[in-house]
């Protein structure tokens, strides 16, 4: 198994966001995550990519526990298990944080080289290879700003990718673009679901969701309250919060 | 582009700029050439006791006040007591804004310069060491650091064109003799060891050291000199008048009560035998102004200080800025509270201020005699600190400014908190803070001038130096023209250096 979640839970104060949330990934799989604004997904994404501190439950990478509850209270591993960790994964955010300061090429080999120390020559390949895969090689000595919101997504995809990380995490990575311009991303996410890259995906997105999906989880006020394929949870949902969603978002 | 003939037009102007200040000064110093003399504006240097200075009681008085005060009454006038900047003596005279100067103001090697009146009192100048020295005649001077007051007597009998030939090698015989402001900092400066001994008029000098513990006067003295009255050349009408009710005094035995009062019998020489030293308009033989070459030579060397003090405190105050804002940010509580006070207290109180504290800080604080170089690195270390908190403040909030996701993104990709600082963070920083830290560099350009607080001779110190002795405008003129085409070539710079950092949009 990938990723083990166990009961995860987050307060913001007094604020519980998220209740006990369990998830299980297997290599290969891809899962949407849907549910209304405000229902927690996105702190879902930050506690298990460890942006956010967790505030009960644990989590597993590759059989390493990155966090576990010990008295009621949450123990994150040392240092170095945690770098190992978070080498395992990437993440695209909906807003790019692209390095404005750096060319598409630097933005993507940057961490190669500073983090992972690798060869440049070989990074450099590497890099060129994903630049010609999101097909934006004419692009390479452009700057973030001088780029298009689609382009901006696609080189911090390619970015995250030239980690070889074991699996991605998406937070709405087309919310921020116009429905034009949307449809480059999803196809690009396509294409890496066909090469078995195992993804968590947050996404507004349902038809993209019910054929790119291994799984469907919902979540609302903090719980997931429906998961299971695709077909049973958009096309059959059981819960009524779940029918409503969907149903509201056919009708925008 | 400019030509010969614009120049020309240009420096019309400007002395045509120039006149009609002065006439305006005039005008508003109220003592115009009228035949009904109402007023009597005497300029004198307030630091100057006993015969002018601000007492406790925040009043100026003195000797030479007490004299102005008795022949002002004799004479119906107002008396109308100015205290002067020392350096700009001569400018205060021409422009009319004070009638004369009374205040222990030495005749010889200035005969030409001014209409005077009968010497009054006979002065020498003598040196003041500190108790412990070990120096007991001039001749312990050799390899010594000498103070005297900028334009002094002190000061021409050692540099100016009458200096006797042992006088000047005595001075030869110095380590450096340092020209400071006022006396008040010169025994500053020779308490803290900043400097071995002051050479000062001996009235002063048996004012300040019987004010003062530890230090005494040397018996034998430099020179001998005499005080008179200094009027602008060619004003012998008041000049006679003046005169005329001293000898009054004399007469009647005020004169002799007042320099009792004083504790200055002794020192006092007026009389009717002596005759003025009586110098014709016509001799205004200009001989100690220099032309515009000579100032420039002059000013060489305070060009170079003020270069100095300007890189080495950017070299030193912009990493350090960063290393405070870092400091300031810090989750550490003590540690921030440390830079945040310092950075409030730079900021919140005056460079000046700061530039006395590190140089006599270290002696009157922690007892710590301070070698003669200190004072470049005094200048040094206090700009440094100050635009070190500006730098710090600056940076916070360029670092800020930089969006959270990008700490974020490094988060992710595995960058640490060194290398995000470093590799995004920093750059992202240096391209919003650039206009702020131009401003501030262009502000340093003209603070350099603040060096004068402790007596270190860059550029502006300078210039009012020269001015002083050139009885000239001129090199204030040079002086702000360098200021100009220094900040000039700095702002040019600058924007290169944004337009490069601008990424090619
Ligand atoms: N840093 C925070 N501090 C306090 N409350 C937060 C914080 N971040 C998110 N929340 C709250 O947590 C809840 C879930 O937010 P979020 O995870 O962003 O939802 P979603 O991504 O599903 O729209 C919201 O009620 C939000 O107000
Ligand atoms: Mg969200």
């Amino acid at each position: 198994m990938l990723l083990e979640v166990k009961g995860l839970r987050k307060d913001y104060g007094k604020n519980t966001v998220l209740r006990s949330i369990d998830l299980e990934v297997e290599k290969g799989e891809v899962i949407s995550v849907l549910g209304p604004s405000g229902s927690g997904k996105t702190t879902f994404l930050r506690c298990m990519t460890m942006l956010e501190d967790a505030s009960g439950g644990s989590m597993r990478f590759n059989g390493m526990t990155a966090f576990e509850e010990r008295d009621g209270k949450v123990v994150y591993a040392h240092k170095k298990e945690l770098q190992k960790i978070h080498s395992m994964y990437g993440l695209v955010f909906q807003s790019f944080n692209l390095f404005p300061h750096r060319t598409v090429m630097q933005n993507i080999m940057d961490a190669p080289l500073r983090v992972q120390k690798r060869d440049r020559a070989q990074a450099e390949e590497e890099a060129k290879a994903l630049l010609e895969k999101i097909g934006m090689t004419a692009r390479a000595n452009a700057y973030p700003d001088q780029l298009s919101g689609g382009q901006k997504q696609r080189v911090a995809i390619a970015r995250a990718l030239a980690m070889k990380p074991d699996m991605l995490f998406f937070d709405e990575p087309t919310s921020a673009l116009d429905p034009e311009l949307t449809a480059e991303v999803l196809k690009m996410i396509r294409s890496l679901a066909e090469e078995k890259m195992t993804m968590v995906i947050v996404t507004h997105e349902i038809p993209f969701a019910r054929s790119v999906s291994s799984r469907v989880i919902f979540m609302d006020k903090g719980y997931v309250i429906e998961q299971g394929s695709p077909a049973d949870v958009i096309d059959n949902p059981s819960n009524s919060r779940t029918r409503e969603f969907l149903k509201k978002l056919e009708e925008e | 582009m400019l030509y010969k003939g614009d120049m020309m037009k240009m420096n019309k102007h400007l002395s045509g700029i120039v006149t009609a200040l002065t006439m305006m000064l005039t005008a508003f110093g109220g003592t115009g050439v009228s035949a009904e003399r109402t007023e009597f504006t005497v300029g004198f240097d307030a630091e100057f006791p006993p015969y002018g200075y601000r007492d406790d009681n925040g009043e100026y008085v003195g000797f030479d006040l007490s004299l102005a005060e008795e022949v002002a009454n004799r004479r119906g006038w107002t008396l109308i007591k100015t205290p002067i900047d020392w350096d700009s003596k001569d400018m205060e005279l021409e422009t009319g804004a004070i009638d004369c100067i009374w205040n222990g103001f030495t005749i010889e090697g200035r005969e030409n310069d001014y209409t005077w009146s009968v010497p009054y009192v006979d002065n020498s100048q003598v040196v003041v060491v500190k108790e412990d020295s070990g120096i007991s005649s001039p001749s312990d001077l050799a390899g010594k650091v000498v103070a005297v007051q900028t334009d002094s007597s002190a000061l021409a009998a050692f540099t100016g064109e009458n200096a006797t030939e042992e006088n000047i090698a005595l001075y030869e015989s110095f380590a450096s003799l340092t020209q400071i402001g006022d006396y008040n900092s010169a025994f500053l400066n020779l308490d803290s060891g900043a400097v071995d001994a002051v050479c000062l008029d001996v009235g002063v000098a048996k004012y300040e050291v019987e004010a003062r513990d530890g230090f005494v006067i040397l018996d034998v003295p430099v020179a001998s000199e005499k005080y008179g009255i200094g009027f602008m050349k060619g004003n012998t009408e008041l000049r006679d008048e003046v005169q005329e009710t001293l000898f009054e005094m004399l007469d009647d035995g005020t004169f002799a009560r007042i320099a009792e009062e004083w504790e200055l019998s002794d020192n006092v020489c007026l009389s009717r035998e002596e005759t003025a030293t009586e110098v014709s308009v016509s001799q205004t033989a200009d001989k100690k102004k220099a032309n515009i070459g000579e100032i420039c030579l002059d000013l060489l060397p305070g060009i170079g200080s003020s270069l100095l003090i300007f890189v080495l405190t950017l070299l030193f105050s912009l990493p350090l800025g960063l290393l405070f804002a870092l400091g300031n940010m810090s989750k550490i509580k003590p540690l921030h509270w440390i830079i945040s006070l310092y950075i409030s207290i730079m900021r919140g109180t005056p460079l000046m201020l700061q530039l006395l504290v590190v140089f006599f800080g270290p002696y009157f604080v922690f007892g710590i005699q301070t070698p003669a170089g200190y004072r470049f690195w005094a200048v040094i270390i206090g700009f440094v600190l100050n635009y070190s908190a500006y730098f710090a403040e600056i940076y916070r909030g360029g670092i800020q400014a930089v969006p959270k996701g990008q700490r974020e993104a490094a988060k992710i990709l595995g960058y640490s908190k060194f290398q995000t600082d470093l590799f995004i963070i920093f750059p992202q920083m240096i391209r919003v803070v650039l206009p702020s830290v131009t401003n501030e560099v262009i502000t340093l350009v003209k603070d350099t001038s603040l060096a004068f607080a402790i007596s270190y001779a860059e550029m502006f110190t300078l210039a009012k130096q020269t001015a002083a002795s050139n009885t000239s405008v001129l090199p204030l003129f040079i002086a702000g023209g360098f200021y100009f085409i220094f900040n000039f070539v700095v702002a040019l710079v600058m924007k290169q250096i944004e337009k490069k950092m601008a990424l090619n949009k």
